[in-house]
C-alpha cells in the first residue's frame, strides 16, 4: 500500500475567465521511505502540491489517500489532526514563532496534542540536541542564524514522529554551508526510515533524493528513480528554463580543443578543476534564485 | 493547554505594552466607577446607620407633611411635603407627647437668624427650639456645662455646639458668655461635645446648633413657632411601630381625619435611605455599564487588529497541527486574560480612590469583596463575549491564506 496516493487531482483557482489551473490532473503515487525532491520553475505548481498532500489545502478534483485512506471525507479538526501526528513541515523563512523560545517552538506540536509541559519541554530537548542545538534552548528565534532556525524547525517538525516530512524550499534562505548542514539532517531522517519530500530549486540538492519529479505549468513532466549522491543531468536544465549548455557540453568543446593541442596533461587538470568548480558557482546561483 | 494559552497571552500583551494599556482603559473606567460608586454608597449606607442607630434605634419620627406616594420608601428627603400641613404645632407636640407609651417627647423647632457675638456673626448655624429631653432622646452628651433643664423653660439659654464656639466665641469653653439672636441676648448654659457627621444623613449637624429652650423659640418666632420635627422614644419595651401607629391614630383624629403628617420608625428612615442610595448605585452602574460595552468594544478592536496581525503566526500554528478550537482558545484567553488584567487593575485603582476619598472628605467608601468579585467576574465576561467574535474569526482563517502572509 502506497504512502501517498494522488489520483486526477486538480487544483483550481479563481472563477469563471479568471480561474487558474494551478495543478492538472496529477498523479503520482509515493511509497514510504522515499526521498522525493519536486523540481520545476516558479509557479509550476509544486509548493501547491505539496500543501495538498501536507493536508493544508484540498484538491478542487481527484482523489488522495494518505495510507490508504482517503482524505477527503475528513473534518477540519481531523485534518489538523493528521499534519499534527503525520506529517512535519519545513518551511524556507523557518516560520518559528518570533515570541516563544527555541525550546517552545519545538514542543508545541505536542501541546496541541496535550502532552503535559514537563513531558513535550523533555522530548524537545531531546530533538533539539539531535539536531546539535542543545545549547541554544532558551534563544528566542531572532537570535539564531539561518541555520540553526532551520535545525530549529527540523526538530518542531520532527517532534510528534511523523510519517511524512514536507519541505519546501528548506534551504532557499541558507548559505551553502548552512545548506549543507540541513541537508544531511533531512538525509538523516530519511535514512532513518522517514518519507521525505523536498521542493527544491537547486539541483544540487537532488543530490540526496531517491527520486526526482519534474514539474510545469501544474504537471508532472518527467519522474525518475535516482541514486543517492547523484545528480540527475535532467535536474540541471530544467533550473535553468530554458537550454543552456550542460557541462557535457562545455566538456565536449574542451575535449575537441585537447585533440588539436599539445600537452594534454596540464589541460586535462584545467578541465578537472573546472570540473569540480562548476557545481558550487551553479550553486550559488541557485541559491540566489530561492530568495526572490 | 490552558496554562500556555494564558502564558502566551501574557507574552503577547506584553509585547504590545501601550496598546495593551490603552485598551484596558474602557475596562478600568468601568471598574473603577463601578466599585467606587458602590462602595461610597456602602460605606454612605453604614455610616447614615451607624448615625441613625447610634441615637437609639426605638426612636419614632414625627415630620410634617406627607410625600404624594404615601410609603416612606418614596421619599427623596425627608421635610420635602408635597401634600398636607407645612408644620406641625404646639398642639401636636402634646397629642405625641401624651400618647401612651411615649417616654421622652422632643420638639424640633428652626428659628430662622444669625448668631452674634461683637461683631462676629456665624450664618452657617442653625438654631433649634427644643427641650431638656434632646439630650437622652439623641444620646448628646455636653463637653462642658450643663444641658437645658426644665427650670430653663423660659430663660434666654443656649447650649451650642463644638463649631460655633469655635467659630463665634474662637475659644473652647465660652460658658457664661452671651450671644445675640435677634437682638436678644442668650447665655451660653454648656457646649456639646462633638459629634460625627455623615454625608447624606438627615440629621442635622449638631456640631453647628444652637439649643434653645422651644417657648423662647416661640416667642422669638412672634408667639408660635413652627414644629419641623417631633422625635419621641418610647418606654422600655414597647416596641416603635406600636408608638407610631398610636400617634398617627391620634393626629389623624386631631387634623379632622387627615393624613396629613409622616411618621417613621428609625427602621423606615433607614429603608428610605437606602432606596435613595440604591437608586443612585444603580444609575452609576448603568453609566459603568455603558463604559464597559464601551471597553469591550476596544478590546473587540483590538482583538481583531491581533488576528489580522497575527495571520502568518494562526498559519504556522495551524500547519503544525493546532486545531480550530485550539487557536479559538488561544485568542478568546488573550481577549479574556485583557479584559481580566483591566478589571484587575481597576479594582486596585479603585482601592487606591478609596483611601484618596477618606482622607480627603468625610466620606467612608467600603470596598467589599463581592463587589471585587462581581467585577472581576463581569471583566472575564466582558473577555468572553467581545473575545469571541475576533477568535472565531481568526479560528476559521485557512491555512493556506495565513500562511501566505509570511511570505
Amino acid at each position: 500500500m502506497a504512502l501517498i496516493q494522488l489520483n486526477d487531482v486538480s487544483k483550481l483557482y479563481g472563477l469563471g475567465d479568471a480561474t487558474t489551473v494551478a495543478l492538472e490532473e496529477i498523479n503520482l503515487t509515493i511509497e514510504k521511505g522515499e526521498f522525493v525532491a519536486v523540481m520545476g520553475p516558479s509557479g509550476c505548481g509544486k509548493s501547491t502540491l505539496m500543501n495538498l498532500i501536507g493536508l493544508l489545502d484540498q484538491p478542487t478534483h481527484g482523489s488522495y489517500h494518505l495510507s490508504g485512506r482517503s482524505v477527503a471525507k475528513l473534518r477540519t479538526n481531523q485534518r489538523a489532526k493528521v499534519r499534527r501526528d503525520k506529517i512535519g513541515f519545513i518551511f524556507q523563512s523557518f516560520n518559528l514563532l518570533p515570541r516563544l523560545v527555541v525550546i517552545e517552538n519545538v514542543a508545541l506540536p505536542l501541546a496541541y496534542r496535550g502532552m503535559t509541559q514537563t513531558r513535550r519541554l523533555k522530548r524537545a530537548s531531546m530533538l533539539l540536541a539531535q539536531v546539535g542545538l542543545q545549547d541554544r534552548e532558551y534563544y528566542l528565534p531572532k537570535q539564531l542564524s539561518g541555520g540553526q532556525a532551520q535545525q530549529v524547525a527540523i526538530a518542531r517538525a520532527l517532534i510528534n514522529n511523523p510519517e511524512i516530512i514536507i519541505a519546501d524550499e528548506p534551504t532557499g534562505n541558507l548559505d551553502s554551508a548552512s545548506s549543507r548542514v540541513v541537508m544531511e539532517l533531512l538525509s538523516e531522517i530519511h535514512q532513518n526510515g522517514n518519507t521525505v519530500l523536498m521542493v527544491t530549486h537547486n539541483p544540487e540538492l537532488t543530490r540526496y533524493a531517491t527520486r526526482v519529479v519534474y514539474m510545469h505549468d501544474g504537471m508532472i513532466v518527467h519522474d525518475e528513480q535516482k541514486q543517492i549522491g547523484k545528480i540527475p543531468a535532467r535536474a540541471r536544465k530544467i533550473i535553468f528554463g530554458q537550454h543552456q549548455k550542460t557541462e557535457e557540453d562545455d566538456l565536449a568543446g574542451v575535449s575537441a580543443l585537447m585533440k588539436t593541442i599539445p600537452g594534454q596533461d596540464t589541460i586535462k587538470k584545467a578541465v578537472k578543476k573546472r570540473r569540480s568548480r562548476k557545481p558550487a558557482k551553479k550553486h550559488a546561483v541557485a541559491s540566489r534564485r530561492g530568495k526572490k | 493547554m490552558f496554562k500556555g494559552n494564558v502564558k502566551m497571552a501574557w507574552a503577547a500583551i506584553k509585547s504590545a505594552r501601550w496598546r495593551s494599556f490603552l485598551t484596558m482603559l474602557g475596562v478600568i473606567i468601568g471598574v473603577v466607577s463601578v466599585v467606587t460608586i458602590v462602595s461610597l454608597g456602602e460605606g454612605v449606607k453604614r455610616q447614615v446607620a451607624g448615625q441613625i442607630n447610634s441615637i437609639g434605634d426605638d426612636i419614632v419620627t414625627v415630620l410634617p407633611g406627607v410625600s404624594s406616594q404615601s410609603t416612606a420608601g418614596g421619599l427623596i428627603g425627608q421635610g420635602i411635603a408635597t401634600r398636607g400641613t407645612q408644620s406641625l404645632s404646639d398642639r401636636d407636640y402634646a397629642i405625641v407627647d401624651q400618647t401612651e407609651g411615649a417616654a421622652l417627647t422632643v420638639p424640633f423647632s428652626a428659628v430662622s437668624g444669625v448668631p452674634q457675638v461683637e461683631s462676629r456673626t456665624y450664618p452657617e448655624a442653625t438654631i433649634f427650639g427644643t427641650n431638656q429631653d434632646m439630650a437622652a432622646v439623641l444620646q448628646l452628651k455636653v463637653e462642658y456645662g450643663v444641658f437645658l433643664s426644665e427650670a430653663d423653660q423660659n430663660r434666654q439659654v443656649a447650649v451650642i455646639g463644638k463649631s460655633v464656639a469655635e467659630k463665634l466665641f474662637q475659644e473652647n469653653v465660652p460658658i457664661g458668655r452671651t450671644l445675640k439672636i435677634r437682638d436678644q441676648d442668650f447665655l451660653v448654659r454648656g457646649v456639646l461635645e462633638e459629634t460625627k457627621t455623615s454625608p447624606l444623613s438627615t440629621l442635622p449637624n449638631y456640631n453647628q446648633a444652637i439649643l434653645i429652650p422651644y417657648p423662647v423659640a416661640a416667642s422669638l418666632a412672634g408667639g408660635n413657632a413652627p414644629i419641623n420635627q417631633i422625635l419621641t422614644k418610647p418606654r422600655d419595651g414597647v416596641p416603635p411601630e406600636q408608638i407610631r401607629d398610636a400617634i398617627s391614630q391620634r393626629l389623624y383624629f386631631a387634623h379632622g381625619k387627615q393624613n396629613d403628617v409622616t411618621i417613621l420608625t428609625q427602621e423606615d428612615v433607614l429603608s428610605a435611605n437606602s432606596d435613595i442610595l440604591s437608586l443612585l448605585t444603580q444609575l452609576i452602574t448603568a453609566v459603568a455599564a455603558v463604559s464597559l460595552l464601551v471597553g469591550g468594544i476596544g478590546i473587540m478592536n483590538i482583538m481583531l487588529v491581533a488576528v489580522s496581525e497575527r495571520t502568518g503566526e494562526i498559519g504556522i500554528r495551524k500547519a503544525i497541527g493546532a486545531t480550530n478550537s485550539q487557536i479559538l482558545g488561544q485568542f478568546l484567553v488573550e481577549a479574556v486574560v485583557l479584559s481580566l488584567a483591566g478589571g484587575i487593575l481597576g479594582v486596585l485603582l479603585a482601592i487606591a480612590l478609596n483611601f484618596v476619598i477618606r482622607i480627603l472628605t468625610n466620606l467612608q467608601p467600603a470596598v467589599s469583596l463581592p463587589v471585587i468579585l462581581i467585577s472581576v467576574g463581569v471583566s472575564v465576561l466582558v473577555g468572553i463575549v467581545f473575545g469571541i467574535a475576533p477568535a472565531v474569526k481568526a479560528a476559521r482563517k485557512h491555512p493556506i491564506d495565513a500562511l501566505r502572509q509570511l511570505s
